[in-house]
């Protein structure tokens, strides 16, 4: 089972590994130097001439500077590049002209099935995709959730009470296997819902609507928290979202 | 797994910690008088450790005979134990009860309860709910709420500590603390004239003066109080955190504590703490007698006690700012929001003003003061951080300003910038607040940068590596850093092609951050480094700022922001920066420049001693924070979740982590008083200091240890020669357009 999910965890080790090389090179470089070239007897104290009223005497080299201004930026270009690719999966547009990432909405009359899918292509990493979605709505007031299915069977989506750390908060159920696209709104303030375990979290705003997709494709029961600041029960302003089989 | 609950009744029944702030609201809002509560069958006065039977029961609101189910309660008490005595009542701690789903069916409930041995006050709370019985939780139901005292033998108990007294308290102790030494200081000047007479003009002319050097004192002992009150605001925080479910604090004071935390510590520790340097040393520096306008300068310094006055106005009437430092809308300007809010604005607003005035100041003194032979590209590099620094609030703070006064005006006379109902836009506020929120983050961490230059240059005894790459990398950080604050917003809901951009922009902060760490490194080759404390305050810096600057490098991969964004990873990230890089920074500008500010040397062995416990302490407080951020600890939450059998949140190890976090806390609070006394006993006791002690070139180094005042003469002032005499004789192309502009017209070119 992965951390967060698939595309979170390969960016996170590929960045774990990129901070590691930098940081031992950078540190080795530190420690060797701050041993190697501590003041030792019997040494010129001082190598530049330093003078009070005088500016020192030059040191650089074009070449040593150019090196590490373009080999970090090669890097960063890098970091960028693998970056870029998941962003088009995260914001894919719901029903666009080629079907998007996760296709259209399910057409419910058929029956359609959302088949949530691993995808490796295309330099996207453990990217979902899915042949349509479904959609839900989220509204977030101080300090409840509230989840409605819309006309989604309740084998796909369920909203309810539950209890979880003593207290009655609300209850999202969703199936395994399938994409849904939360249409978001608020009723007073910013408020932010966090899918902990899905590594997805989006502002909730009032008077205008967000969106995020929940790629449901574990097996889990997790805790959805308030992100973003709403007041005194923000911390209390919780839900239980079970994943099902 | 998960318990659908049955269709008509809530079979936990309800529990006394939610329904205390904000009652049974989700039975409609308010509690209404139709419904009658009553408790039967307490005493007056009870006897210690006897047995009562309480009957709780209650008359009117909807429930009616024959509905499906007619009403519930929960029963607290302050003392004693209560006990159910039949299947319609559940307990829900030692002294709280509340119905099952059995008693729903009733209107009436029974308990036991025994009085409690220590024979003082005891206090009930009785919620009840009448239902109509639908099944639903609605603003049909009605519900009430009854509070009784019953006597103990002994009286009242003694009240729980209310922990904005016991903050208040602790920063007027800081006060007069500070006032104490104040006063030590100024009998250490003149023992013998310990007396009013003597006290008063002494006062006057630190509270009246213009000289660059006293403000600059002022802002630095203010930075420094501060600095003690934001810490004293994160034990607080830390206590709470120690372990899940404190309740230490209650929510709301957490979040006035989190936000007057963020807002002390940026506004009103590291800002003065860097114009309190910044104050001393740029005139010294660049051979100027004073800044350019020294009024106005007095007058960027005492609007900051005013502010912090406002600012912590709240906290004295239990109502503190309680938006966080972002101070996010629309939540600032509802109803919610503490009414300390407003005064927070209002300081934050004279904060603004003495920004604006500290940047004009410093420009124009840079500008038009600088020594003869002083060109741009030979000033020293903290003088250039501070350039930058402040041209880069100069030109964001505005923006913040008008967010604030927008804000003020909502609050006050009921305009409408962001009430949504009459058409506020809910991002305006952000992307005001981050314009400057951003710049202001490297407003703080550019000076600490400019202190690391002239520490590690001058203990490695060399020139700096590539000062000109070292000034062009500021100076593009500066210009980034006003095209990056979409960072902050990538899951705002701002447009995503916006977030997008601001990605590119932001991975491209590395690279003149990179620029700066390695010339550093290179500085030291070579070089003979004299450990000194301020060299290993500057060494510190170089791995904490480092691991910081990487943790930063997960922020702008968008995939991953949005799972790290607002979770303790975050706070990590800018602990490592804002403490790691401003406070160590500006520890090592402490140790390097206070025998030149005082004329005494400082203590070696306790500011040896100081370093190694507050780094070890320091890692020990921020390191684990990016584990519990990653496996899901949010911020600004006054409490955590563990893993229960239903739903997975944090790990049981969370919870040992941030007791070893707490308490790494503690000892960093406590070890930076190791350089409060070793400045205090170093200020009386301490060597003289001679005017260059470790071999810098700058014209600070040139006058005495203390300087006079003015700092140089004005009819005789410093002129700098120059080790590169092709550079000076040869300026570049972009040198040449600036000399013309802004050097004095009678400079003659400097002879050698």
């Amino acid at each position: 089972m992965s951390l967060i999910t698939p595309l979170y965890d390969s960016l996170w080790n590929e960045y774990l590994v990129w901070s590691a090389l930098v940081a031992l090179f950078t540190f080795g470089w530190l420690y060797h130097h701050s041993f190697f070239y501590r003041s030792k007897d019997g040494e010129n104290p001082n190598i530049d001439n330093l003078e009070v009223g005088v500016f020192p005497a030059e040191n650089d080299n074009l070449k040593l500077e150019l090196a590490w201004t373009i080999v970090p930026f090669i890097l960063i270009v890098y970091l960028t590049y693998i970056s870029w690719a998941p962003l088009d999966n995260m914001w894919s547009a719901a029903s666009s002209a080629d079907g998007g990432h996760f296709g259209d909405e399910c057409n419910y009359f058929m029956n359609e099935s959302s088949d949530l899918y691993f995808d490796d292509d295309e330099g996207l990493k453990g990217a979902f995709k899915a042949t349509c979605y479904h959609t839900i709505e989220i509204t977030a007031k101080q300090w409840v959730w509230s989840f409605d299915c819309g006309t989604l069977e309740a084998e796909l989506c369920e909203s309810g009470f539950t209890e979880a750390d003593g207290r009655a908060v609300p209850h999202l159920s969703l199936q395994a296997g399938n994409a849904y696209l939360a249409y978001m709104t608020s009723e007073d303030v910013t408020h932010a819902p966090w899918f902990v375990s899905l590594g997805v979290k989006e502002d909730v705003l009032p008077g205008q609507t967000t969106t995020v997709w929940i790629l449901a494709e574990d097996v889990e029961d997790f805790l959805l928290l308030c992100t973003e600041y709403c007041g005194d029960d923000h911390a209390y302003m919780m839900a239980g979202v079970s994943i099902h089989a | 797994m998960v318990v659908s609950p049955a269709v008509n009744s809530l079979p936990t029944g309800v529990n006394y910690d939610q329904i205390s702030a904000g009652g049974c609201n989700c039975h409609a809002a308010a509690p209404n008088a139709a419904v009658m509560v009553n408790l039967e069958g307490l005493p007056e006065e009870y006897n210690m450790s006897e047995t009562y039977q309480v009957t709780i029961s209650f008359t009117g609101g909807p429930s009616a005979e024959g509905n499906a189910n007619l009403g519930g309660f929960n029963l607290w008490a302050s003392g004693g134990e209560i006990t159910p005595l039949d299947a319609t009542v559940q307990s829900n701690g030692p002294s709280e009860v509340t119905h099952t789903e059995a008693g729903n069916d009733y209107t009436s409930w029974t308990v036991e309860w025994i009085a409690p041995s220590h024979g003082r006050d005891v206090d009930f709370v009785v919620h009840v709910n009448s239902v109509n019985g639908d099944g639903n939780a609605g603003p049909e139901d009605q519900w009430n709420k009854l509070t009784l005292k019953v006597a103990g033998s002994l009286g009242p108990g003694l009240e729980e500590a209310d922990p904005y007294k016991v903050l208040a308290t602790l920063i007027i102790i800081s006060g007069l603390l500070l006032t104490i030494t104040v006063l030590y200081g100024f009998y250490r000047t003149n023992p013998d004239a310990f007396n009013w007479e003597h006290l008063a003009p002494w006062l006057t002319e630190w509270l009246t003066s213009t000289d660059h050097k006293k403000i600059g004192t002022l802002y630095f002992v203010q930075g420094l109080f501060f600095l003690g009150i934001g810490g004293i605001l994160a034990m607080m925080i830390r206590i709470q955190l120690a372990v899940p479910g404190n309740d230490f604090i209650s929510q709301d004071e957490y979040n006035s504590f989190f936000t007057l935390h963020g807002t002390t510590m940026i506004f009103l520790a590291a800002m003065p703490l860097i114009n309190g340097f910044a104050n001393w040393m740029v005139p010294l520096q660049i051979g100027a007698p004073d800044l350019a306008m020294p009024r106005l300068n007095a007058l960027s310094f005492w609007l900051q006690p005013f502010a912090a006055l406002l600012i912590f106005t709240g906290v004295f009437t239990g109502e503190g700012a309680d938006t966080g430092w972002t101070g996010y809308a629309p939540y600032i300007v509802t109803e919610g929001a503490h009414t300390g809010v407003t005064m927070w604005v209002a300081g934050q607003i004279m904060l603004v003003a003495s920004s604006t005035l500290t940047g004009i100041n410093f420009l124009t003194t840079m500008a038009v003061m600088r020594a003869e032979g002083m060109g741009w590209m030979q000033m020293p590099l903290f003088t250039w951080s501070i350039l930058v620094a402040n041209l880069m609030l100069f030109l964001s703070i505005p923006a913040f300003g008008v967010g604030l006064i927008q804000v003020y005006l909502d609050r006050t006379i009921s305009t409408a910038f962001y009430d949504i109902s009459a058409g506020g836009d809910p991002l305006l506020w952000s992307h005001l607040f981050w314009y400057f929120g951003h710049p202001e983050v490297y407003v703080v961490i550019v000076p600490a940068f400019g202190v690391i230059s002239e520490v590690l240059a001058t203990s490695a005894r060399r020139s700096i590596f590539g000062y000109r790459s070292m000034v062009y990398a500021m100076a593009g950080i500066g210009v980034v850093a006003f095209i990056v604050y979409g960072h902050h917003m990538f899951t705002s809901g701002m447009s995503p092609s916006l977030r997008f951009v601001t990605m590119l922009t932001t991975m491209l902060v590395a690279v003149p951050t990179g620029i700066k760490i390695f010339n550093w490194l290179k500085t030291m080759h070579g070089g003979s480094l004299v450990y000194r404390t301020h060299t290993l305050w500057a060494l510190g810096f170089l791995v904490t700022f480092t691991l910081g600057g990487i943790s930063g490098m997960f922020f702008p991969s968008i995939a991953m922001d949005t799972h790290l964004h607002e979770t303790y990873f975050v706070v990590a990230h800018f602990h490592y920066v804002l403490v790691g890089g401003t406070v160590f920074g500006f520890f090592s500008a402490i140790y390097y420049w206070y025998p030149k500010m005082t004329g005494r040397m400082l203590d070696e062995r306790l500011g040896t001693l100081h370093f190694l416990t507050a780094f070890v302490t320091y890692n020990g407080i921020f390191w684990p924070m990016h584990k519990l951020g990653v496996v899901g600890m949010a911020r600004r939450h006054h409490t955590y979740f563990i893993t229960t059998d239903d739903f997975t949140n944090l790990p049981e190890w969370a919870a040992e982590w941030n007791l070893f976090i707490s308490v790494s806390a503690f000892l960093f609070f406590f070890s930076n008083f190791i350089m409060v006394a070793n400045m205090l006993i170093s200020l009386v006791r301490g060597e003289k200091a001679p005017a260059d002690p470790w071999g810098g070139w700058s014209f600070e180094w040139m006058t005495s240890s203390p300087p006079p005042t003015p700092s140089f003469d004005w009819h005789n002032p410093p002129v700098l020669k120059d080790a590169n005499e092709h550079i000076a004789h040869e300026p570049g192309k972009l040198g040449q357009w600036f000399n013309r502009l802004m050097v004095p017209e009678n400079h003659e070119e400097v002879s050698h």
